[in-house]
This record gives structure tokens, C-alpha cells and sequence, in this order.
């Protein structure tokens, strides 16, 4: 016999099979002892199991009982840290700001480069420069009317 | 023609040509600096006993009356207009003795050099916004003085 029809005999005597199926079973039973053989043992053992099961009488209502153990489960079990659910501007923050700095830094850097003169151009500052030196020479702005006037000790001929 | 227009490509064709027009035209008059120098001779001599040489201009006269300066009069000894292309560098002559040359740095500050009889006098780094004044002087014989006046014409 091999081991699907073992099964089967199996779930024939577990009222599974099919009514087709099952008439198949009872008549291939009939016509194989073997079969029947196996049947019967497999029910004697099904009827062992089922009267040797101990019965459990509990000494409290089965709704209070399972509340006793909902209980204790919750009781040991330690309780979970919510979710921390950021929010979207929190999440914009967190890529901002590092891309702020950075942005922050490069125009500082920009700036120091450009004031440097680093890259071959001359370091303009926001006053003016004298860069021919003329010790006698003195300077006066004007900042209301836009004039500067710068006298040097060059002694001119008419 | 009509038809033609029509197309997508040939309206940004169009519309780019236009743009690119635009900015060359911007770009030519944004090429030149002009400037406006003069040689002014500040006295306190009558006006009468320079009749050779006029006056400088009125809005000229009520700067320079402005700065710390102590002569009455100011004639008007020469005057040039010249451009300046942009980072470029040019000189105007006012005198035999006197030229001034201007080099544009960065289209808003120049370096401004002042030769005196071949010889640099001055060299002078500094902005010059439209319609602002640089003068330069220096004392001239019998307390007279020599000024160099330059102004951003554009």
C-alpha cells in the first residue's frame, strides 16, 4: 500500500474526503482487507487517543480564565516604544540645514577667494588704494556729493 | 511665413535670435566707459586778468567749492572726453606735462594713474560711479594750484 493511500484511509476516517472519493474508499475497503485492516487500527488508535484525553475542569469561568492570562501576558510583556513619526518639515529640516551650511561655507569661501585676489584678480577694497605711495600726499571724500579730492605734493609748472 | 511660424522649433529659433540680439547690443554699449578730465587752474586772480582761459562749468565750480579748497576762481585749462574700453586701459593727455590714464578693473573700479612730465605721480585704485568726482591737485607757483578733475560720464 503506498503512503497516499495510507492518507487516504486516513482522511476517510476524518470524514475529509470528498463524497465521490469517499464512495471509492468504502468500496476499495470492501474489496482489500489490508485496507480494512488499516482502517480499523487507525480507528482503535484515534478512539485510544480519545479516551484516554484528560478532562480539565477549570475552577473559574473560561472568559475570567483567559482574562487571568491576557493579563500576565501583558504584564511581562515590556511595553513598546511608541513610533516616532517625524513630520515632513522636521525631515525637510534634517536635509536643509546640513545643505544650508555647506552652502554657507562654499559662498564664504567664494567670498574670500574673490577678496584675496587668488585667482589673478586684484583685491579690490571697498575704500579706496593708493598704490603709488606719496607720503605729503593726503586724501578727503566728499561721500554727500560723490567727490574725492586727493592733493599730492607734485609741484606742477603752469 | 505664417505657416512656418507655426512650427514650435522655428518660434524658440526666433525667440533665441531675438535674446541673443538683445544681449549683443547690451553688450556692445557696455563695452565703453566714457570719461570726462579737465585741467583746471585754481587762482585767486580776477577773472579779468585771465581772459585767455574760461571758467569751468558751474556744476564743476559748486563741487569744487565743496572740497577744502581756498581759491576763488577755477579756469578751465583743457578738457577730453574719451571711453575707456571695458578692461582696458586708456590715456588722456591734458598738458605736455600732465597725462592721465584710467584702466578699468571690474567695470566699476578703475586704477587711476596721474604721469607728470613722463614720470608716474600717482597711481590710484578706486570706484568711480556715474556722475561721481575724482579730483586730483596739487600746489602750483605763485599759491596757485593744478587740479584733475575726473568725472564717470557713463
Amino acid at each position: 500500500m503506498t503512503e497516499e493511500q495510507q492518507l487516504k484511509l486516513q482522511a476517510f476516517l476524518d470524514g475529509e474526503l470528498p463524497e465521490k472519493e469517499t464512495r471509492e474508499t468504502a468500496s476499495w475497503m470492501a474489496r482489500d482487507s489490508e485496507a480494512t485492516a488499516l482502517f480499523n487500527e487507525l480507528r482503535n488508535t484515534r478512539r485510544a487517543f480519545k479516551d484516554s484525553e484528560p478532562t480539565v475542569r477549570l475552577p473559574e469561568s473560561r472568559e475570567f480564565y483567559w482574562s487571568k492570562i491576557q493579563r500576565e501576558i501583558e504584564r511581562l510583556t515590556p511595553a513598546s516604544e511608541p513610533v516616532k513619526t517625524r513630520s515632513f518639515i522636521s525631515r525637510l529640516r534634517r536635509i536643509l540645514v546640513p545643505i544650508g551650511a555647506v552652502a554657507l561655507l562654499v559662498l564664504a569661501g567664494l567670498l574670500a577667494v574673490e577678496q584675496s585676489g587668488i585667482f589673478g584678480g586684484p583685491a579690490i577694497t571697498p575704500d579706496s588704494e593708493m598704490t603709488v605711495a606719496d607720503s605729503k600726499a593726503f586724501t578727503y571724500h566728499d561721500y554727500a556729493n560723490g567727490t574725492t579730492l586727493v592733493w599730492v605734493s607734485y609741484p606742477a609748472e603752469r | 511665413m505664417t505657416t512656418r511660424l507655426k512650427s514650435p522649433f522655428r518660434r524658440g529659433l526666433l525667440a533665441l535670435s531675438c535674446c541673443l540680439l538683445a544681449f549683443a547690443t547690451m553688450a556692445a554699449h557696455a563695452k565703453e566707459l566714457k570719461f570726462q578730465a579737465q585741467l583746471v587752474w585754481a587762482t585767486n586772480t580776477n577773472t579779468e586778468k585771465s581772459v585767455d582761459h574760461k571758467l569751468v562749468d558751474a556744476p564743476v565750480r559748486q563741487k569744487l567749492e565743496e572740497l577744502p579748497l581756498k581759491w576763488k576762481n577755477y579756469f578751465l585749462i583743457h578738457n577730453v572726453h574719451f571711453s575707456v574700453p571695458q578692461s582696458g586701459s586708456k590715456e588722456a593727455v591734458l598738458s605736455k606735462k600732465c597725462t592721465i590714464r584710467i584702466k578699468d578693473i571690474d567695470g566699476k573700479n578703475f586704477e587711476i594713474s596721474l604721469i607728470g612730465k613722463d614720470k608716474p605721480v600717482l597711481k590710484r585704485t578706486q570706484s568711480l560711479p556715474k556722475g561721481e568726482m575724482l579730483v586730483l591737485g596739487g600746489n602750483a607757483p605763485n599759491s596757485t594750484a593744478w587740479l584733475v578733475v575726473l568725472k564717470r560720464i557713463e
